[in-house]
């Protein structure tokens, strides 16, 4: 039966290889120490080797790049329709009415895209909002003074693609309104409001960058590592190639090792990658090699969590589960801590680290080391032909 | 040996329960104690995190310099973007603070993060003046203007009900719960005159039909009748709650991958082939319980967000697909390591496809190409879903899943579970398994559909935001891309495998015989009439040239035929070949479809 070994030949993959690791990791059996190679760079080898000829490592990019595209597209969309400056030469008419409709008309001056015009009543106005092809209004607003203010109604189409851009433009027009009036009532104040600093010209998308989207791209290859890693060693159980593998003179600890340094060792790769193309697209990113040193730790760190998972689960979809769930979950946690990793990435990115982020690399650096030698003890007193 | 359903029934059962307490079994005491290790541990990050003070990924990402007895000190030290450094004159120069803040004015680093620094300052200003004002006692003075704001359909005229709840009376204004009638996401925000405003906070998260996600949802606020609670219509809790259907799907759909590529290692699987019962009551009898626990969570989600029948019913499909898409990458994979990529790639696009369309799910038809988009407009209390609304969104979801399904169970069985080939060629296999006569190429272009359906309104999403005269031509090729795909790859795989001889003659009956399948079968988009797609320009450019949602031109009734059959003989010709030809014919064939499509598309317009 020629099957049930994962390094088993595909025929139709392996010729544009041009050297096959799966070859030389068996056959010529070396000395554990002091040979050519260190055993663990064989297993890596090997690894990596399945990885390639899987073509996973191209479904991971590609995935990485499907999330990151997901959600740009849910943030520049949303930006379009919440930000009418975006949308050129739309223009919002709005019909007012009511006694206070001459300093509301001049409130909306100050606010771009906004052409309010006079009605004389509510009743043409809402004419007009209903007549709307002819006339082009697309909102009303009815202003009316009683006991010493203003109470605005602001009728906006009931849903059409326009609404939100209508809503906020209307929302603009009574806020710059509301400014005004204050400012005639200041005698009543016991403390003034501040003066507005001047608008910027900044889109939303600058902070999403750096703060979302480049975490994303930083900590998915972690994620993926460590299930490539829980899958590679699970696989090695279930499939019982481990004895296998425990008739060359290999340790445990060195077929672990091998298949933690393939896993780990993608991620800050990826990253690389990922900070090169945001460059490239214009976004400058700091600190590049300290974002790069704090995905390495956090790869070896998940990876180690996995493998030690997998060696304990009793079967993959447990050891699956239980990382999966670890895993989210301690990235949520720390998420929400003022100094995690995610936040401290999005501040060393955007070059505005202070010490503590640098503290907050140095301790998921010592977190790495502390599991990786958990780990390595725990591999030290297993014995291979339980699992 | 056939067999009375109560008999395939019983052992769909009899695997059932088998696989349950297999899995169950699984859960010895060591999972057991680890699963409550890793929820001790999420439990005190989550404590500890949650006691540092909720998600803010924005925190002090820009440095603003200011002296602490500045009036602007605040709202810089409560702004939790914004992190006040010393007013050192030379911090600005030397790029360690973008904003300093001086007695005249601002001044702004000259950079992108400078001006994004300003934008985040500006509107901290603007909530603490709000903040300050809601403490000032007189109330008239420090909130002058009162803002109601009301939604009007502009169909006809109806001007008689344009108030009729707001109302024009002097108690307009204190409406406290409740809708007006109208789509009302915010028209009860004035809820309040002279108190502070506290008061209505909750009617906020009550307008729009679920609890209020105060902490999580940066459009929710208490409202004060003031302009800045103006909110723009976006149902962004439903969203969040439409979301926590998919999350727990991720998690089942992991087992269930593991469980089915458990059968093909180690050739595990080969009792149950052996035994008398069917691969379709194998899989059937594997899938229940995962289906079942899918049903349950979902329901229980329900449950917990107030979502009625209706959001059940329509997640089910989803559900569904998952697991059909799951099975089928299952049955692909080689390994562990490949299926975890093939189980990733199937969420995110699912997630994907389900959840941005559902952003929209009160703008545009278009959002009805997902599920999730019922379960948003059922989450509010004043919409409702139409029939022909849940049958358009979830018809091509099941109908994909019975097809996923269907190409799994082709190849579950010894040949093909036990050997490994790389993914694609697993998937030529699948599709060849289902033909053995001729006939089963036009039943194969028919079952397409359902993905040809998926992908051509996941294109027309994708583009509708684009200008038109620039989408069409472009739609138009990919739909013509996509359906000759569908039309040619599995005539490809049987000439691979070699199911039927490679003869001109036979190629040429076979393209006939595939794009009738499709003809027939492409009759069924008609359902995308039912919620008026055919309406909007790009959804008519995509359906016209098979002739939906056209009557006035007759010659349009058997104009696609013509068409399928001539573009897939050629393909089939190719096809017959190898891979190069196959190419070379496919593009042929995908040019005149365009040619085609443009020439309907413009002689309608």
């Amino acid at each position: 039966m020629a099957d049930s070994d994962d390094s088993l030949r595909d025929p139709n993959q392996d010729s544009n290889f041009p050297r096959d690791s799966n070859q030389d990791s068996k056959p010529p059996r070396r000395p554990p120490r002091g040979g050519r190679t260190d055993p663990r760079l064989t297993i890596a080898r090997r690894e990596f080797g399945s990885l390639r000829k899987e073509k996973t490592i191209l479904l991971a990019l590609a995935l990485q790049l499907v999330i990151a595209a997901f959600s740009s597209f849910l943030v520049v969309g949303l930006v379009s329709l919440y930000d009418p400056g975006q949308v050129d030469g739309y223009e919002v008419d709005v019909a007012v009415t009511g006694d206070a409709s001459e300093q509301l008309i001049r409130a909306s001056r100050e606010v771009r895209g906004v052409d309010a015009q006079f009605y004389r009543s509510e009743e043409t106005a809402m004419r007009a909002f209903h007549e709307y092809e002819a006339t082009g209004i697309d909102a009303v607003l009815v202003a009316e003074t009683r006991d010493r203010r203003v109470f605005v109604r602001a009728v906006a189409p009931d849903s059409n693609v326009q609404t939100t851009i209508v809503v906020v433009q209307l929302r603009d027009v009574v806020r710059s309104f509301e400014r005004q009036e204050r400012v005639d009532r200041a005698a009543h104040l016991d403390s003034q409001p501040l003066a507005l600093p001047p608008e910027a010209s900044s889109s939303p998308y600058f902070g999403f960058t750096y703060t979302v989207l480049l975490p994303l791209l930083l900590f998915l290859p972690v994620f993926i590592s460590g299930s490539v890693a829980v899958d590679s060693i699970s696989e090695e159980i279930e499939r019982g190639t481990l004895e296998l593998l425990r008739v060359a003179p290999l340790s445990l600890t060195d077929v672990v090792d091998g298949k933690l340094l393939t896993a780990a060792g993608l991620a800050p790769v990826q990253a690389a990658l990922w900070i090169a193309l945001l460059e490239l697209n214009g976004t400058s990113v700091a600190n590049a090699p300290v974002l790069l040193a704090l995905v390495a730790a956090l790869a070896l760190l998940i990876c180690g969590i996995g493998a030690a998972l997998a060696l304990l689960s009793p079967e993959r979809r447990a050891a699956q589960f239980l990382y999966s769930v670890a895993v989210l979950m301690v990235f949520g946690g720390t998420a929400l801590l003022p100094n995690g990793p995610v936040t401290a990435a999005a501040r060393l990115a955007i070059d505005s680290a202070t010490r503590a982020d640098y503290v907050a690399v140095g301790a998921v650096v010592v977190g790495a080391v502390v599991v990786y030698g958990g780990l390595r003890r725990l591999v030290g007193g297993l014995d291979a032909d339980d699992l | 040996m056939k067999r009375s359903p109560r008999e395939h029934l019983s052992k769909i059962g009899r695997i059932a329960r088998w696989e349950v307490s297999r899995s169950a079994g699984m859960v010895d005491r060591r999972t057991a104690i680890l699963g409550i290790l890793a929820l001790l541990l999420v439990g005190s990050v989550l404590g500890g995190g949650l006691l540092a003070g909720g998600v803010a990924l924005d925190r002090d990402i820009y440095r603003v310099g200011v002296a602490s007895d500045s009036p602007y000190y605040e709202p810089v030290e409560r702004s939790i973007a914004l992190d006040a450094r010393d007013p050192d004159p030379d911090a600005l120069r030397d790029g360690d603070v973008e904003l300093l803040i001086r007695e005249g004015g601002v001044l702004v680093a000259n950079s992108p993060k400078g001006q994004a620094a300003l934008s985040e300052f500006r509107s901290s200003v603007r909530r603490y003046n709000f903040e300050r004002m809601q403490a000032e006692e007189n109330g008239s003075a420090a909130f002058p203007v009162v803002t109601v704001l009301q939604y009007v359909p502009r169909t006809g005229a109806l001007p008689e009900g344009a108030f009729a709840d707001g109302g024009d009376g002097q108690d307009g204004f204190d409406t406290g719960e409740g809708g007006d009638g109208t789509d009302g996401a915010d028209a009860d925000e004035a809820g309040s005159d002279d108190d502070d405003g506290s008061a209505s906070s909750g009617s906020t998260g009550g307008a729009l039909g679920v609890p209020a996600l105060s902490g999580i949802n940066p459009l929710s606020g208490g409202g004060s009748g003031s302009p800045a609670d103006i909110q723009p219509p976006f149902p962004f809790g439903s969203l969040v709650l439409a979301f926590a259907f998919l999350v727990p799907m991720n998690f089942v759909v992991q087992a269930y991958g593991s469980t089915m590529l458990n059968e093909r290692i180690n050739r595990r699987g080969e009792l149950l082939l052996v035994a008398p019962v069917s691969p379709g009551d194998i899989v059937a009898g594997k899938t229940l319980p995962y289906f079942a626990t899918m049903l349950g969570v979902t329901a229980l989600v329900a449950l917990g967000v107030g979502g009625s029948l209706v959001s059940v019913a329509a997640v089910l499909p989803i559900a569904l697909l998952f697991l059909a898409a799951t099975f089928a990458g299952a049955m692909f994979a080689r390994s562990f390591k490949e299926l975890t990529f093939v189980t990733v790639t199937v969420s995110v696009f699912l997630t994907a496809y389900t959840f941005v369309p559902a952003i929209f799910a009160n703008v545009t038809p278009i959002a009805l190409i997902s599920p999730l988009t019922l379960v948003v407009r059922d989450l509010q209390p004043l919409e409702s879903v139409t029939p022909g609304a849940f049958v358009f969104a979830t018809a091509p979801f099941v109908f994909s899943a019975g097809v996923l399904f269907l190409l799994g169970i082709g190849i579950y069985r010894e040949e093909d579970m036990f050997t490994q080939r790389s993914v694609p060629l697993k998937f030529l296999d699948a599709l060849d398994a289902r033909m053995s006569r001729p006939r089963d190429v036009a039943v194969l272009s028919g079952l397409s559909i359902p993905f040809v359906f998926i992908a051509e309104l996941l294109a027309i999403a994708v583009l509708f935001a684009l200008p038109v005269s620039l989408t069409i031509p472009l739609l138009l090729f990919v739909v013509a891309l996509i359906e000759e795909v569908a039309k040619s790859v599995h005539i490809y795989a049987a000439f691979e495998s070699g199911t039927f001889p490679r003869v001109r003659r036979v190629a040429l009956i076979l393209g006939a015989l595939s794009g009738l399948g499709f003809f027939v079968g492409e009759k069924f988009t008609a359902v995308a009439q039912v919620v008026g797609l055919p309406e909007l320009a790009l959804g008519q450019a995509a359906l016209a040239p098979s002739g939906i949602g056209v009557f006035s031109a007759v010659g349009l009734l058997f104009a696609p035929l013509v068409l399928h059959v001539v573009t897939a003989g050629l393909t089939a010709l190719g096809a017959m070949r190898d891979l190069r030809w196959y190419a070379a014919a496919f593009v042929g064939s995908v040019a005149i479809h365009t040619a085609y499509n443009l020439a309907v598309v413009t002689r309608l317009g």
